[in-house]
């Protein structure tokens, strides 16, 4: 049987007044891939802060069976890797991609170490696998919002956590490199050995390897199940409160509006 | 021209100011890498405004100023993390309020004093040829420390000025590593506020750190230019003032505005961003 790597029991959050979450259950395996999906204000980025523990929730959240609070400790903090909307950084930041990435390493190799070779090496085998091997030591103000995103996968994988939080890394990119990301995520999902929790609103750009869907709207749990239930069209036409059809292409299957 | 330099470095006071001038650049220098990083310029005018405030509060309550302006600058940085750390305020607000709160204490205590308002007045100025050797003891003690904590904690800072939640996310003890420098920037700030004065610690806690931002992309090189840039604006500094006979402070402060100025004209970094602007258009 797979190990329960996160479960979430009636998790609510609630911030000046406003309920942003509320009796959220959700239980994420080993190696499990699972999308997060539902329209703007759902409550699929409180969600996902709410499991890498950036923010304050009533109700039980266990990680690894150990119950968290908002406030982690290092070993809890390790076990989870972020990675969120693409990152704004001053082009004139002294921090070359490969630093960059090797931050990602910094908590893991604990007090008064610096990064170990073995760390290092590590750090341009995931540059190398995210195609951005010949940026290594170029300024990371300088690269392109996809090659970015490319860093900070790279910078999350270095951690080696166990469960994976992906907050619309796509988002922002232009399509042929939205393509890329995605593609680049599902080799991740291939051969790391990690849960993914994938947040988007872009129900036409999944990773192929995500099999399993949450969806969300007004903070609540709407849908929780496979793929295929969750595109079909009155799924969707629930969820958005808009008319949506679904039709397949090289066995994959397409959302359309007008 | 250089004979009366030479005399006048025989004198043990001149020797302690340009000794606590120096110190004061590399301390200062080395916390306006993270002022600049972390694009908190009010931090160092909040700071400087508690530590005044403090040292007029203690001359008020007859307390020796120093201890008063470190508890009170302790105090600003103990109530500035927690509260910076809150969504529903942004930092430089929050700092803004706090520089304005401090600045009104310190005036209501300027003006209930009793006494002559020159020990007060100093604090602004500084009195670099006034100093004993347990001030420059105290100063030399909080300069170590912060090296001390930027070479232990390199890698963490590292991480901390590239995203504090980025940082949090990995392990690294963000919270803990933003407290820290918050709480030497207050030592720092208070040690050199009756040495070199309040105005002068504001300056030196954003230019050097400014001029390092226009020549480098490596944090390492970062900090070592910011403390040269921070330790030589002092030392020539202080050489202009005794050489064109014109206040310290001012010669110091000014100089530092020079080599940012040098800096930004043949910034390398400035061409480079240029450079990639145009390739990026023609694309």
């Amino acid at each position: 049987m797979k190990r329960e790597i996160l479960t979430l029991n009636n998790v609510a959050v609630r911030k000046q007044k406003a309920l942003l979450l509320s009796g959220i259950d959700l239980a994420v395996s080993e190696n499990e891939f699972v999308g997060v999906i539902g329209p703007n204000g759902a409550g699929k980025t409180t969600l996902l802060n709410v499991v890498a523990g950036f923010e304050k929730f009533s109700g039980e959240l266990h990680l690894f069976g150990k119950a968290e609070t908002w406030r982690r400790s290092r070993r809890a903090r390790l076990c989870v890797g972020y990675v969120p909307q693409m990152l704004h950084i001053d082009p004139a930041f002294p921090i070359s991609a490969f630093e960059a990435v090797l931050t990602g390493a910094a908590g893991r190799a604990g007090l008064f170490r610096p990064p170990a070779a073995d760390e290092r090496r590590e750090a341009l085998r995931l540059l190398d696998m995210m195609r951005v091997a010949h940026l290594a030591h170029r300024p990371l103000g300088h690269l392109s919002g996809g090659e970015r995103q490319k860093v900070s996968l790279a910078r999350a994988i270095l951690q080696k956590p166990d469960l994976l939080l992906l907050d619309e890394p796509t988002a922002n990119l232009d399509i042929a490199v939205q393509k890329e990301v995605l593609n680049l995520i599902d080799e991740i999902a291939g051969r790391e050995a990690l849960a993914i929790l994938f947040v988007t609103h872009d129900f036409n750009l999944l990773p192929a390897r995500l099999r399993r869907v949450v969806m969300l709207k007004n903070g609540a749990k709407v849908f929780d199940g496979g793929i295929d239930a969750a595109l079909a069209g009155e799924t969707l036409t629930r969820l958005f409160d808009y008319p949506l059809e679904t039709f397949e292409r090289n066995g994959k299957r397409f959302v359309s509006y007008d | 021209m250089i004979e009366p330099i030479v005399e006048a470095l025989s004198y043990p006071p001149i020797q302690r100011a340009l000794l606590a001038c120096l110190l004061c650049g590399a301390s200062c220098a080395l916390l306006s890498v993270f002022v600049v990083l972390m694009k908190m310029p009010l931090i160092g005018v909040s700071m400087s405004h508690a530590a005044f405030a403090g040292a007029v509060l203690g001359m008020l309550l007859d307390i020796n100023p120093f201890l008063s302006g470190l508890i009170l600058c302790l105090l600003t940085a103990a109530v500035l993390g927690p509260l910076s750390d809150r969504s529903d305020i942004a930092p430089e607000n929050l700092l803004g309020i706090l520089f304005s709160f401090l600045m009104g204490i310190a005036f209501l205590g300027m003006g209930i004093l009793t006494q002559t308002k020159a020990g007060a007045l100093n604090l602004m100025w500084g009195s670099l040829l006034t100093l004993s050797l347990a001030d420059l003891a105290v100063l030399a003690a909080v300069t170590a420390v912060l090296a001390a904590f930027v070479v232990l904690f390199f890698k963490e800072i590292r991480a901390v000025l590239f995203n504090r939640r980025l940082a949090a996310s990995a392990g690294v003890p963000e919270r803990v590593i933003y407290y820290a420098l918050l709480f030497l920037t207050g030592a720092v700030v208070s040690a050199n506020l009756a040495t070199v004065g309040g105005l002068l610690i504001f300056a030196l806690l954003v230019q050097p750190g400014a001029t390092a931002l226009q020549l480098t992309y490596n944090l390492k090189y970062f900090f070592w230019i910011s403390a040269a840039a921070g330790v030589f604006a002092c030392g020539l500094g202080l050489v202009f003032s005794y050489i064109f006979d014109i206040p310290s402070g001012a010669a110091v402060v000014l100089t530092a505005t020079l080599l940012f100025a040098l800096a930004f004209v043949f910034s390398p970094k400035r061409r480079l961003m240029k450079g990639n602007v145009l390739k990026n258009d023609r694309r």
